[in-house]
């Protein structure tokens, strides 16, 4: 049996039900623009699962609302994410997993930045480095076997 | 003031578009993609540059992503590199119904190869990949290609090589955010000088058209130029290395490009500089010596143009400057929506 590199992660309650939106004024009006929020990304990605555990990223805490900046003016998105460990190997996947969910859920228009949270990796330069490298990540998706591991982490994806 | 006027959009490419490179004496343009496919573009009517058709579409040759293409310096061949590790030669076949075939294929790579280039002579060709190695090649009778040598001193993948302009002299760029600088000493190739500032990967870099300056872009968000300075030079720079030049940063452009810039190009007509990036912004720019008196040791940058979403809010992945003065103002770009621009500087 393969060793978990986690073995045993903390778990946290998930929010219940599809979106942990509160109801705003404007959602009634539909002439207001919809911008999207940082709480619409956390929408996309908090169901991703953790490729080592049957949970979500949300349940791991390796996602939260608060850690994820938008500027729908700039087109702009900062998505930063805490590994459960600081040696955690699969940091680089999990980045992957978030960047190729938000590639095919969001419009073209946005530029997204994804990051590990300051000081929760040990290797965080590296991690960053590599996520936000296109050329790379353009590599990584036409690699049949990580698209399949990724497809499955975004299988549970709502 | 100048600037850039866009004269044409090329539509057919069904995925990003990689990069762009002008025939050398033809205005032709290639262009190669994530669609797996190079496609050849020619301008209808050589006075009218509004009107493009492409001509061919090279399929077939490569299993995944084309990096990146480069036209032999006769213009009879095209190189090809790509995601799945190998790099194509092609040849159009000029008796039968112009179609391009692939007459070679060079392997070695171990993962993807990311750019080639033709020595001035067209004698050599360089290739490089994220296996960290660069790789030089003799270009043999019969389309035959033999190894002379690879080079194995980045740390990191090798994002570019290219050719000095008119020496049997290579400089690679990479994502362990140095430039290397490659030299032949009967037929042993080796690193003579290793170029050190960028913050981040090196994406691009080109030769100035003398040859004796560098212009680099990088993930950093600067463009940096980078001077030769050879031993003996009259200003006293120390060449640590016996007998050898050293490469030395002059200027450095901060502040302009917003996001990484992917690619840069330095006009061989008329000495601008273009580079483009993520930021989706074409910028112009002058290198003028601030100290004739000492030529090229600090150089002044100035921003002369700027076409903003010139891909609308793509990414922009290549920028190139036709290469001779036929159409010197011209300028074609590659970027993320598939689409390939042709654009004109306009004085």
């Amino acid at each position: 049996m393969t060793t978990l590199i986690n073995q045993n992660p903390i778990i946290y309650e998930a929010s219940a039900g599809h979106s942990t939106r509160e109801w705003r004024e404007e959602d009634d009006d539909e002439n207001s623009a919809d911008a999207i929020d940082a709480q619409e990304i956390f929408d996309l990605i908090r169901s991703i699962s953790d490729p080592e555990h049957p949970l979500s990223l949300e349940q791991l805490n390796v996602t939260q609302r608060d850690h994820i900046q938008v500027s729908d003016e700039n087109n702009s998105i900062l998505v930063e994410f805490t590994p459960t460990i600081p040696h955690c190997s699969m940091a680089t996947l999990i980045g992957l997993c978030i960047r190729v969910r938000l590639l095919r859920c969001l419009p073209s228009r946005f530029k997204v930045d994804i990051s590990v949270r300051k000081g929760t990796h040990q290797s965080e330069h590296a991690v960053n480095k590599q996520l936000n490298d296109k050329e790379r990540v353009a590599a990584a998706l036409e690699n049949s076997h990580l698209l399949e591991v990724v497809n499955q982490c975004l299988a549970t994806a709502t | 003031m100048p600037r850039l006027e866009q004269l044409a959009e090329l539509t057919g490419h069904e995925d990003r578009v990689w990069c762009a490179t002008w025939h050398p004496t033809k205005p032709i343009l290639a262009t190669c993609s994530g669609d797996k496919t190079v496609r050849i573009w020619q301008a209808t009517n050589a006075q009218d540059p509004s009107k493009w058709q492409c001509t061919n579409v090279l399929e077939g040759g490569h299993k995944r992503t084309i990096r990146s293409v480069a036209w032999s310096p006769d213009g009879r061949q095209l190189a090809t590199g790509s995601f799945d590790a190998t790099t194509g030669i092609w040849e159009r076949d000029e008796d039968e119904n112009g179609d391009y075939e692939c007459v070679a294929t060079l392997e070695g790579h171990e993962n993807e190869t990311k750019s080639i280039a033709w020595s001035n002579s067209g004698a050599l060709l360089a290739t490089c990949s994220r296996d960290k190695s660069v790789w030089i090649w003799e270009v043999e009778e019969d389309n035959d290609f033999e190894c002379l040598s690879v080079l194995q001193e980045h740390t990191q993948d090798v994002k570019m090589v290219a050719w000095h302009p008119t020496e049997e002299l290579l400089a690679s760029a990479s994502y362990d955010d140095t430039i290397k600088i490659w030299k032949d000493d009967d037929d042993d190739w080796y690193c003579s000088d290793t170029l050190q500032g960028h913050e981040s990967t090196v994406w691009a870099i080109d030769f100035a058209p003398s040859g004796d300056q560098i212009v680099s872009a990088s993930a950093d968000q600067t463009l940096k130029i980078w001077k030769r300075f050879p031993p003996g030079n009259p200003l006293g720079i120390v060449t640590p290395r016996r007998g050898e030049p050293v490469w030395k940063c002059v200027a450095t452009v901060a502040g302009q490009h917003e996001r990484c810039i992917y690619s840069v190009s330095w006009s061989k007509a008329h000495g601008l500089i273009a580079s483009a990036g993520a930021d989706n912004t074409i910028r112009l720019f002058e290198a003028i010596d601030a100290r004739p008196e000492a030529p090229g040791v600090l150089v002044e940058i100035v921003a002369v143009a700027e076409a903003k979403e010139a891909h609308g809010t793509s990414d922009i992945n290549s920028v190139a400057w036709y290469p001779s003065e036929t159409h010197g103002d011209w300028l074609a770009s590659g970027g993320d929506d598939g689409s390939v621009r042709i654009w004109r500087l306009v004085q």
